[in-house]
């Protein structure tokens, strides 16, 4: 870190220490100073665009060479006014007052006084700074402009133009964060209008930041519209559940249902952004299809059963089953759920079947990942990543995978200068979807399933360079023997363009991301070997980044829903069967009992036909679930479990960050946690466990699992922890 | 408004309209734009001379595929060449008459009588300000200040500027015109881009 130059500055007379170029806006949050503002963002680009709203005026005095002051003639925008020694600066005099009346007087000309009925009453910034800052009145007697109410955007997002101030804060986001650019300014003047290209869709996976953003009630939400008054709304910090990446986020509900989603901040994991999929897709949480009562299997329908009788029926048949019984899924469950099913699956029924893993090809990568790299995981937090120098990013549909860690990678390309390699599949990079082909540096384009050959064309060419130590003998038999030029040809991408993204990975600040199409391939074991040794060779060893997909299904590896490892990556001397064999078990009828894990295993297992089958033959199936999916269809026994916003509990996302979430409300007294139900089953079938709440499974995962020894309850905050790393570490 | 009439968009059904360009750009246009864009630091930069290009390969005014054409062109994203476009004044979103009359309206000409020459021109073509006449003929404006206040009235027809036009007079400017070939928008157009080019032709011609 290079050492931050300092200057005394004065606001309002208070002497303060900033960072030199800091900007006065931010200085003056510091000492608690309040400037209005509408346009500025810290996270946006003040160049092309910043400083239009002139809300934030302050009067500033500069210190000349000869040690006088000299008062600036008019005032300055302090939102691009970087702080420089000996500034005074004021911003609370009458002149000021008197420019802020101005100013809100001109934003209000054209803006419709529909407050009462607009979403955005009540939490506006327009509605705020006029009753602080406005003239009581209007002078401007002629009609105001008018253009159709709520014209639909997007699928999501409504746009009243009357309303909209121009701040470009929706136009900037869509260039400086979310990338795909959709948004601009068209015409000028008092006929200026934000709007898509031709006024098609606005086509963009993080469209709903832009009604967060919006400092007027002009980009609304289209679920939300009308829907509730901000002031009668509850919020529970929770996080995102759509995907591993770990959204911080408020779930703003009223009795038992959800109206909207908005981000909560946390800047080591999605600053204050969410993606589409979570802000518009957590509604399941109070969907009428949730199950709200047990349902037992009785003629052959599922119809429903009270809990002392689904439980004492489960409980007579694991009876007989000890021993041959497994459990499969869990990545969709917290923390505590999961501790608590695999400690019932292995100490209760003395069964080591379980298994959370669905996709094809996963045995081997991530036990030699594991082996290698201490566990298998990223390699970067998600807040280094945007300090990368350059990036490789290997067989991903990066935005849609891992929208978060998407935006933390273009931040790095678009404000610090990461340069980004990109290595897709043919027909993935196409000209229309906006994702990182937009801003790569190189983009090779390889022949479907040519993974393998372009991660040692990649390492040959990086061997070939004379200036880099050549490694072991280890790392040329994971080339075997295949130079760049043998490469390119197998892979069809041209050899000019191998050589040039191995020489831009050749940085001292490098990571590689491996996507499903390295993970889901045959040769996932050795392509990661391959990768993890182009990382060793460009002195970046560790930095290899195999993120999860689903949303805890790091949390389900950490804490052994493995048939091969305990809690914390502790190996276990006699495996259990994986997913494939537990199901392959279950049609040739060697089990006596499936408990399948708040997962629909049919729809989400790669072969769905064996899932399919396994599910008919298997004589007994429970199912925890919210819904009836495909797969609770199938079951025996159908149990209701809680969401997210039911119970207090904790997620473990793709970088390892233990998060709590909050339980806002219940949806019925019929539902149960689903650690509840394993221990109530536990302790009828004598082995008791006595839980009271979330916190105390915590608490015990915290004693028994080394790795999550600073996850208490009490020190994860509203930041969340990382997990310890693996003992035994990487290489 | 010019474009109040493409509102009637559905996003409910998720459709985009479809994204082919027509590529109208002769190969004489590409050469020329290649060659602009080496005069500026970066192709962004090319923007405003890649419209007038466009301006003039697609007849005069810009069609939502002439944009999304110097979008491609440009690799810039569509949105942007739209915002530019429609910032300026002088690039065209409709079709305008074979002949663009515009009318200075300013101080010195509005002085003499230029909304005498406005209405009697509205009253010799059948058309008021900002419309084109039925046969696609003429079409009237109303500009500011032209820069040649000693012979107002000034209209201005391309790169033609007439002087001293009264409403007594103005006819003759309408005869002169009728008998003109010329059609001001694109070849105002082309003559901005030969401006643009410094020898009026790109380094590497096309046969």
């Amino acid at each position: 870190m290079p050492d931050i130059e300092w200057v005394y500055i004065k606001i309002n007379g208070i002497a303060l220490k900033v960072p030199k170029g800091e900007m006065i806006i931010e200085s003056a949050k510091r000492i608690g100073v309040e400037i209005p503002f509408f346009c500025y963002h810290p996270r946006l680009s003040m160049k092309e665009g910043g400083a239009n709203c002139r809300m934030c005026l302050v009067e500033v005095a500069s210190r000349m060479p000869d040690g006088s002051l000299r008062k600036m003639p008019k005032p300055q925008t302090s939102c691009s006014l970087p702080a420089a020694e000996g500034m005074e600066i004021e911003t609370d005099t009458e002149a000021l007052n008197a420019d802020r009346r101005g100013v809100l007087e001109f934003l209000l000309i054209n803006h419709p006084l529909d407050c009462p009925i607009c979403d955005r009453g009540g939490e506006c910034p327009l509605q705020n700074n006029t009753m602080h800052y406005g003239p009581p009145t209007t002078r401007f007697i002629e009609e105001k402009r008018h253009f159709p109410k709520a014209y639909p955007l997007s699928q999501y997002v409504v746009f009243d133009r009357e309303r909209c101030i121009h701040c470009a804060r929706c136009t900037r986001f869509t260039r400086d964060i979310s990338g795909d650019e959709e948004l601009n300014f068209l015409w000028r003047g008092a006929d200026m209008e934000v709007a898509t290209f031709d006024h098609t869709e606005y086509n963009s996976r993080f469209s709903g930041n832009v009604i967060e953003l919006c400092p007027v009630g002009a980009l609304l939400s289209r679920p939300y519209r009308f829907k509730a008054r901000p002031w009668d709304l509850q919020s529970a910090k929770s996080i995102c559940t759509q995907c591993s990446n770990g959204c911080n986020i408020k779930l703003d509900y009223r009795l038992d249902r959800i109206h909207r989603v908005n981000a909560r901040l946390n800047e080591d994991v999605n600053e204050e952004w969410t993606c589409d999929k979570g802000k518009f897709g957590m509604d399941y949480i109070s969907d009428e299809s949730r199950l709200k009562t047990p349902m037992i299997r009785r003629n052959g329908e599922l119809s429903p059963a009270s809990w002392e009788e689904v439980l004492y029926l489960i409980a007579s048949e694991l009876k007989n089953a000890e021993g041959e019984v497994a459990g499969v899924g869990g990545a969709y469950s917290s923390n505590e759920d999961i501790y608590v099913f695999q400690k019932f699956m292995r100490e209760t029924l003395r069964s080591k079947h379980i298994d959370h893993r669905m996709g094809p090809n996963f045995q081997s990568y991530n036990s030699g990942l594991l082996k290698r790299f201490g566990c298998p995981a990223m390699g970067n937090p998600i807040a280094e990543l945007e300090d990368m120098k350059s990036t490789l990013i290997f067989g991903s549909n990066f935005v849609d995978e891992q929208p978060i860690l998407y935006l933390r990678v273009r931040k790095g390309w678009r404000f610090k200068r990461n340069k980004v390699v990109e290595a897709a599949p043919q027909g993935l990079i196409s000209e229309e979807i906006r994702h990182v082909t937009q801003f790569a540096e190189v983009s090779l384009n390889y022949k479907n399933g040519t993974e393998l050959p372009l991660a040692q064309g990649l390492l040959a060419a990086l061997f070939e360079d004379k200036g880099r130590p050549l490694g072991e003998q280890k790392l040329l038999s994971h080339l075997s023997g295949k130079n760049v030029a043998q490469c390119a040809s197998e892979t069809g991408v041209d050899e000019k363009d191998i050589r040039k993204a191995a020489e831009l990975l050749a940085t001292d600040k490098m990571c590689i991301f491996a996507g499903e199409y390295v993970t889901h391939s045959p040769d996932a074991t050795a392509i990661l070997e391959v990768l993890g040794d182009i990382a060793v060779l460009t002195g970046n060893a560790g930095n290899l980044n195999v993120p999860v997909s689903r949303n805890n299904e790091q949390g389900a590896m950490e804490l052994g829903i493995l048939p091969d490892m305990l809690p914390g990556y502790v190996e276990e001397q006699n495996p259990g069967m994986n997913t494939e064999e537990i199901l392959s078990a279950c049609v040739k009828e060697d089990l006596k009992a499936l408990w399948v894990m708040n997962t629909d295993l049919v729809k989400e297992y790669h072969n769905s036909d064996l899932a399919n089958s396994a599910m008919d033959a298997c004589p007994f199936v429970v199912v925890t679930a919210l819904a009836i999916t495909d797969t609770a269809a199938k079951a025996n026994v159908v149990l209701p479990v809680h969401s997210v916003a039911e119970k207090w509990g904790t997620f473990t996302n793709v970088e390892r960050r233990v998060q709590a979430f909050c339980k806002a409300f219940e949806i019925s007294p019929d539902i149960h946690a689903e650690w509840k139900v394993f221990s109530d089953l536990s302790s009828m079938l004598g082995s008791p466990m006595t839980y009271a709440d979330g916190k105390d499974i915590l608490n015990e995962i915290v004693k028994s699992v080394p790795t999550f020894a600073k996850c208490g309850p009490n020190t994860l905050g509203d930041e969340g922890v990382i997990l310890n790393p693996v003992a035994g570490g990487k290489e | 408004m010019d474009n109040e009439n493409s509102n009637s968009i559905t996003p409910e059904t998720g459709e985009r309209t479809s994204c082919k360009s027509e590529g109208r750009f002769s190969p004489n246009a590409i050469a020329e734009l290649d060659e602009i864009i080496t005069h500026y630091p970066n192709k962004k930069a090319a923007m405003l001379p890649a419209l007038w290009i466009a301006q003039r390969e697609y007849g005069g005014y810009l069609t939502r595929e002439a944009i999304r054409e110097v979008a491609r062109l440009l690799g810039r994203p569509k949105a942007e060449v739209e915002g530019v476009a429609t910032f300026y004044s002088m690039y065209n979103f409709k079709p305008k008459g074979k002949h663009h009359l515009e009318v200075c309206t300013c101080l010195t000409c509005g002085c003499v009588g230029a909304y005498g020459v406005v209405h009697k021109l509205e009253e010799m073509l059948g058309i008021h300000l900002g419309e084109t006449t039925s046969d696609g003929e003429f079409t009237l404006s109303e500009v500011e200040c032209l820069d040649w206040c000693e012979a107002g009235t000034v209209i201005q027809v391309g790169n033609k500027y007439f002087g001293h036009v009264t409403k007594d007079n103005v006819e003759m400017v309408l005869e002169q015109l009728r008998e003109s070939d010329d059609h001001t928008s694109p070849s105002l157009a082309d003559d901005i881009v030969k401006i643009l080019l410094p020898k009026g032709e790109p380094k590497s011609k096309v046969e």
